[in-house]
């Protein structure tokens, strides 16, 4: 799966699970967590759900904006962790 | 702290900066030295010795713990032994020296301290020998989070001293409240290498590396906490500093001066308090009078993290910022995403997410799993300031304050499918502003006045109910 491809799962499951807002277009650079769109209990949500689509683990510890705060640096985790 | 503990602060921290060798060493005895220097009058004098002996012996056994074999090999520790020894041996020696604007003279006998060594090398010799374990990393943190409650419960401080006066047979004494310097800091820090010991993530820290983390001077006291893996990193290769960077630490240091010695002193004279409460009786004044106490816990506490923040920037290490101007923020999540940033997140990492991770395997309903975590994370947080009722309401407050806010929002996505105009955009967020600073302002009064009570007759008095 390229990271182009990452980044769109992850766009599509944040609109239509977490925002509920399936018609919302999510920038690749767009801030998730400093923003404030996704709180802290749908980033576990999408932790879980990172897990079970690409088998890539994120801690707990690593839940913040420090570690990722747009999907293009989430999908380069997710990439980091499969390789 | 003082003007003149900051001031030699700074001196420190511009020379230990400027080291191009041995930099990490003498930043530790530095360290070591502010770890005595700043301990405030006990019960007992001899404390103000005994306690910071206490927090090192303490540190140091969490390391031996958690530290990988080639972490712990003698030949890359023992300057840091020698180190710390030095400077401890120093400061008792004030005894001869009789420096007493530095540090009090009455430290304890030179064979006290020789029996103190003895014993900690004795017991530091056994754990030597004893398997490193999860089990026995979370019985140390079992003991860690003891000291922690007893400390924090001010009762039971009481009470143990009253007990030790009828073990000595003498009259309960008046004495000042004993109190471990820093403490909350340090046993947070310690608690987060355990658990990430346990989870096989914690780095390999030489105990130079460890103490340093522990005990670096300009946040022992007031934070940030900082993370290990983090914090080594640049201890190790500290950050080069360009003109703009001195710049930049100077201007934090300054600003954090100004915000504590000017603005929140200044403030701490017109801010709620229990008389104004108990005689004040205009809803008006009184309600600037909460205003004034927000801004002023804000402007104090975010002070420290920026003397912190510069003084550690110009030995080439950038701690994490600790406030991201909280009462801009307009909902209350991004209040406490922005608000002593670095203990909420340890919370989260610690306490929030683990739990949240559990319950979600579980059959529960999203709604009951987010009650009971945000609760249950915000009433330990109220409590990590205090074992009180009022700091456990203060928690309860901002738990169900961000559980109707998580509530609303999922509420209202659904229903608002297209973006907001700029415009009202703009509207809401200043809307969802003015409601937040108030309703953290509101729940200040929990954290302020000395009990539940107090407060809900301040809220009443607020609204105009006498």
């Amino acid at each position: 799966m390229t990271t182009e491809e990452i980044i769109s799962t992850l766009s599509k499951q944040i609109a239509e699970k977490i925002l509920k807002q399936p018609g919302r277009a999510i920038g690749a650079e767009e801030p998730l967590i400093s923003s404030g769109l996704i709180d802290s209990f749908s980033l576990m949500d999408l932790a879980l759900f990172v897990e079970d689509t690409f088998g890539a683990r994120i801690e707990d510890t690593e839940l913040n904006a420090n570690t990722f705060d747009s999907l293009t640096q989430l999908a380069s985790l997710i990439q980091s962790r499969r390789a | 702290m003082t003007f003149l503990h900051l001031g030699v602060f700074a001196l420190a921290a511009i020379g230990i900066g400027r080291l191009k060798v041995g930099r990490e060493l003498a930043l530790l005895a530095f360290s070591v030295f502010v770890l005595f220097w700043l301990q405030p009058a006990q019960p007992f004098v001899s404390l103000r010795f005994w306690i910071p002996f206490a927090t090192l012996a303490i540190i140091a056994l969490v390391w031996a713990l958690t530290a990988p074999p080639e972490a712990r090999a003698m030949k890359k520790n023992w300057p840091t032994a020698l180190v710390i020894f030095g400077v401890i041996l120093l400061i008792d020696l004030n005894q001869f020296f009789r420096l007493d604007a530095i540090y009090m003279t009455a430290t304890p006998r030179l064979w006290m301290l020789a029996l103190a060594w003895l014993v900690f090398f004795s017991v530091g010799l056994a754990l030597w020998r004893v398997r490193q374990t999860s089990t026995l990393a979370a019985l140390v943190a079992l003991g860690i989070l003891f000291i922690f409650i007893y400390l924090k419960t001010p009762a039971l401080v009481v009470k143990s001293f009253i007990w030790m006066d009828s073990l000595r047979g003498v009259a309960p004494a008046t004495r000042p409240l004993f109190s471990w310097l820093g403490f909350s800091y340090i046993a947070f820090r310690l608690l987060h290498t355990i658990r990430d010991f346990q989870a096989r993530r914690l780095p390999a820290l030489t105990l130079s590396e460890y103490v340093n983390y522990a005990i670096f001077f300009p946040a022992f006291v007031a934070g940030p906490i900082d993370r290990a893996e983090r914090f080594v990193v640049e201890l190790r290769t500290p950050v080069a500093l360009a003109e703009q960077d001195w710049a930049e630490a100077a201007r934090r240091f300054i600003i954090g001066l100004f915000k504590k010695f000017v603005v929140a002193d200044s403030l701490a004279v017109i801010s709620i308090n229990t008389i104004f409460v108990e005689q004040v009786h205009s809803p008006a004044w009184l309600w600037l009078f909460l205003y004034l106490y927000a801004l002023r816990i804000y402007f104090d506490f975010s002070a420290y993290s920026d003397i912190a923040i510069g003084l550690a920037r110009v030995m080439g290490i950038r701690l994490p910022e600790n406030f991201a101007a909280p009462y801009f923020k307009p909902n209350l999540t991004q209040f406490w995403n922005a608000w002593h940033i670095t203990l909420t997140q340890w919370f989260r990492a610690y306490f929030f997410n683990p739990l949240t991770r559990a319950l979600r395997t579980k059959q529960i309903s999203i709604p009951a799993i987010i009650f009971v975590t945000q609760l249950g994370t915000m009433m330990l947080i109220g409590l990590w300031h205090g074992v009180a009722l009022n700091f456990l309401c203060w928690g309860i407050w901002h738990g169900l304050g961000l559980f109707v806010q998580n509530r609303w929002s999922e509420w209202a996505r659904t229903k608002i499918q297209t973006p907001l105009t700029p415009r009202r955009k703009l509207l809401a967020d200043a809307l969802g502003m003015f409601l937040t600073f108030n309703f953290v302002s509101l729940g200040w009064l929990f954290f302020t006045l000395p009990t539940p009570a107090l407060a809900l007759n301040a809220m009443s008095k607020l609204f105009g109910f006498n």
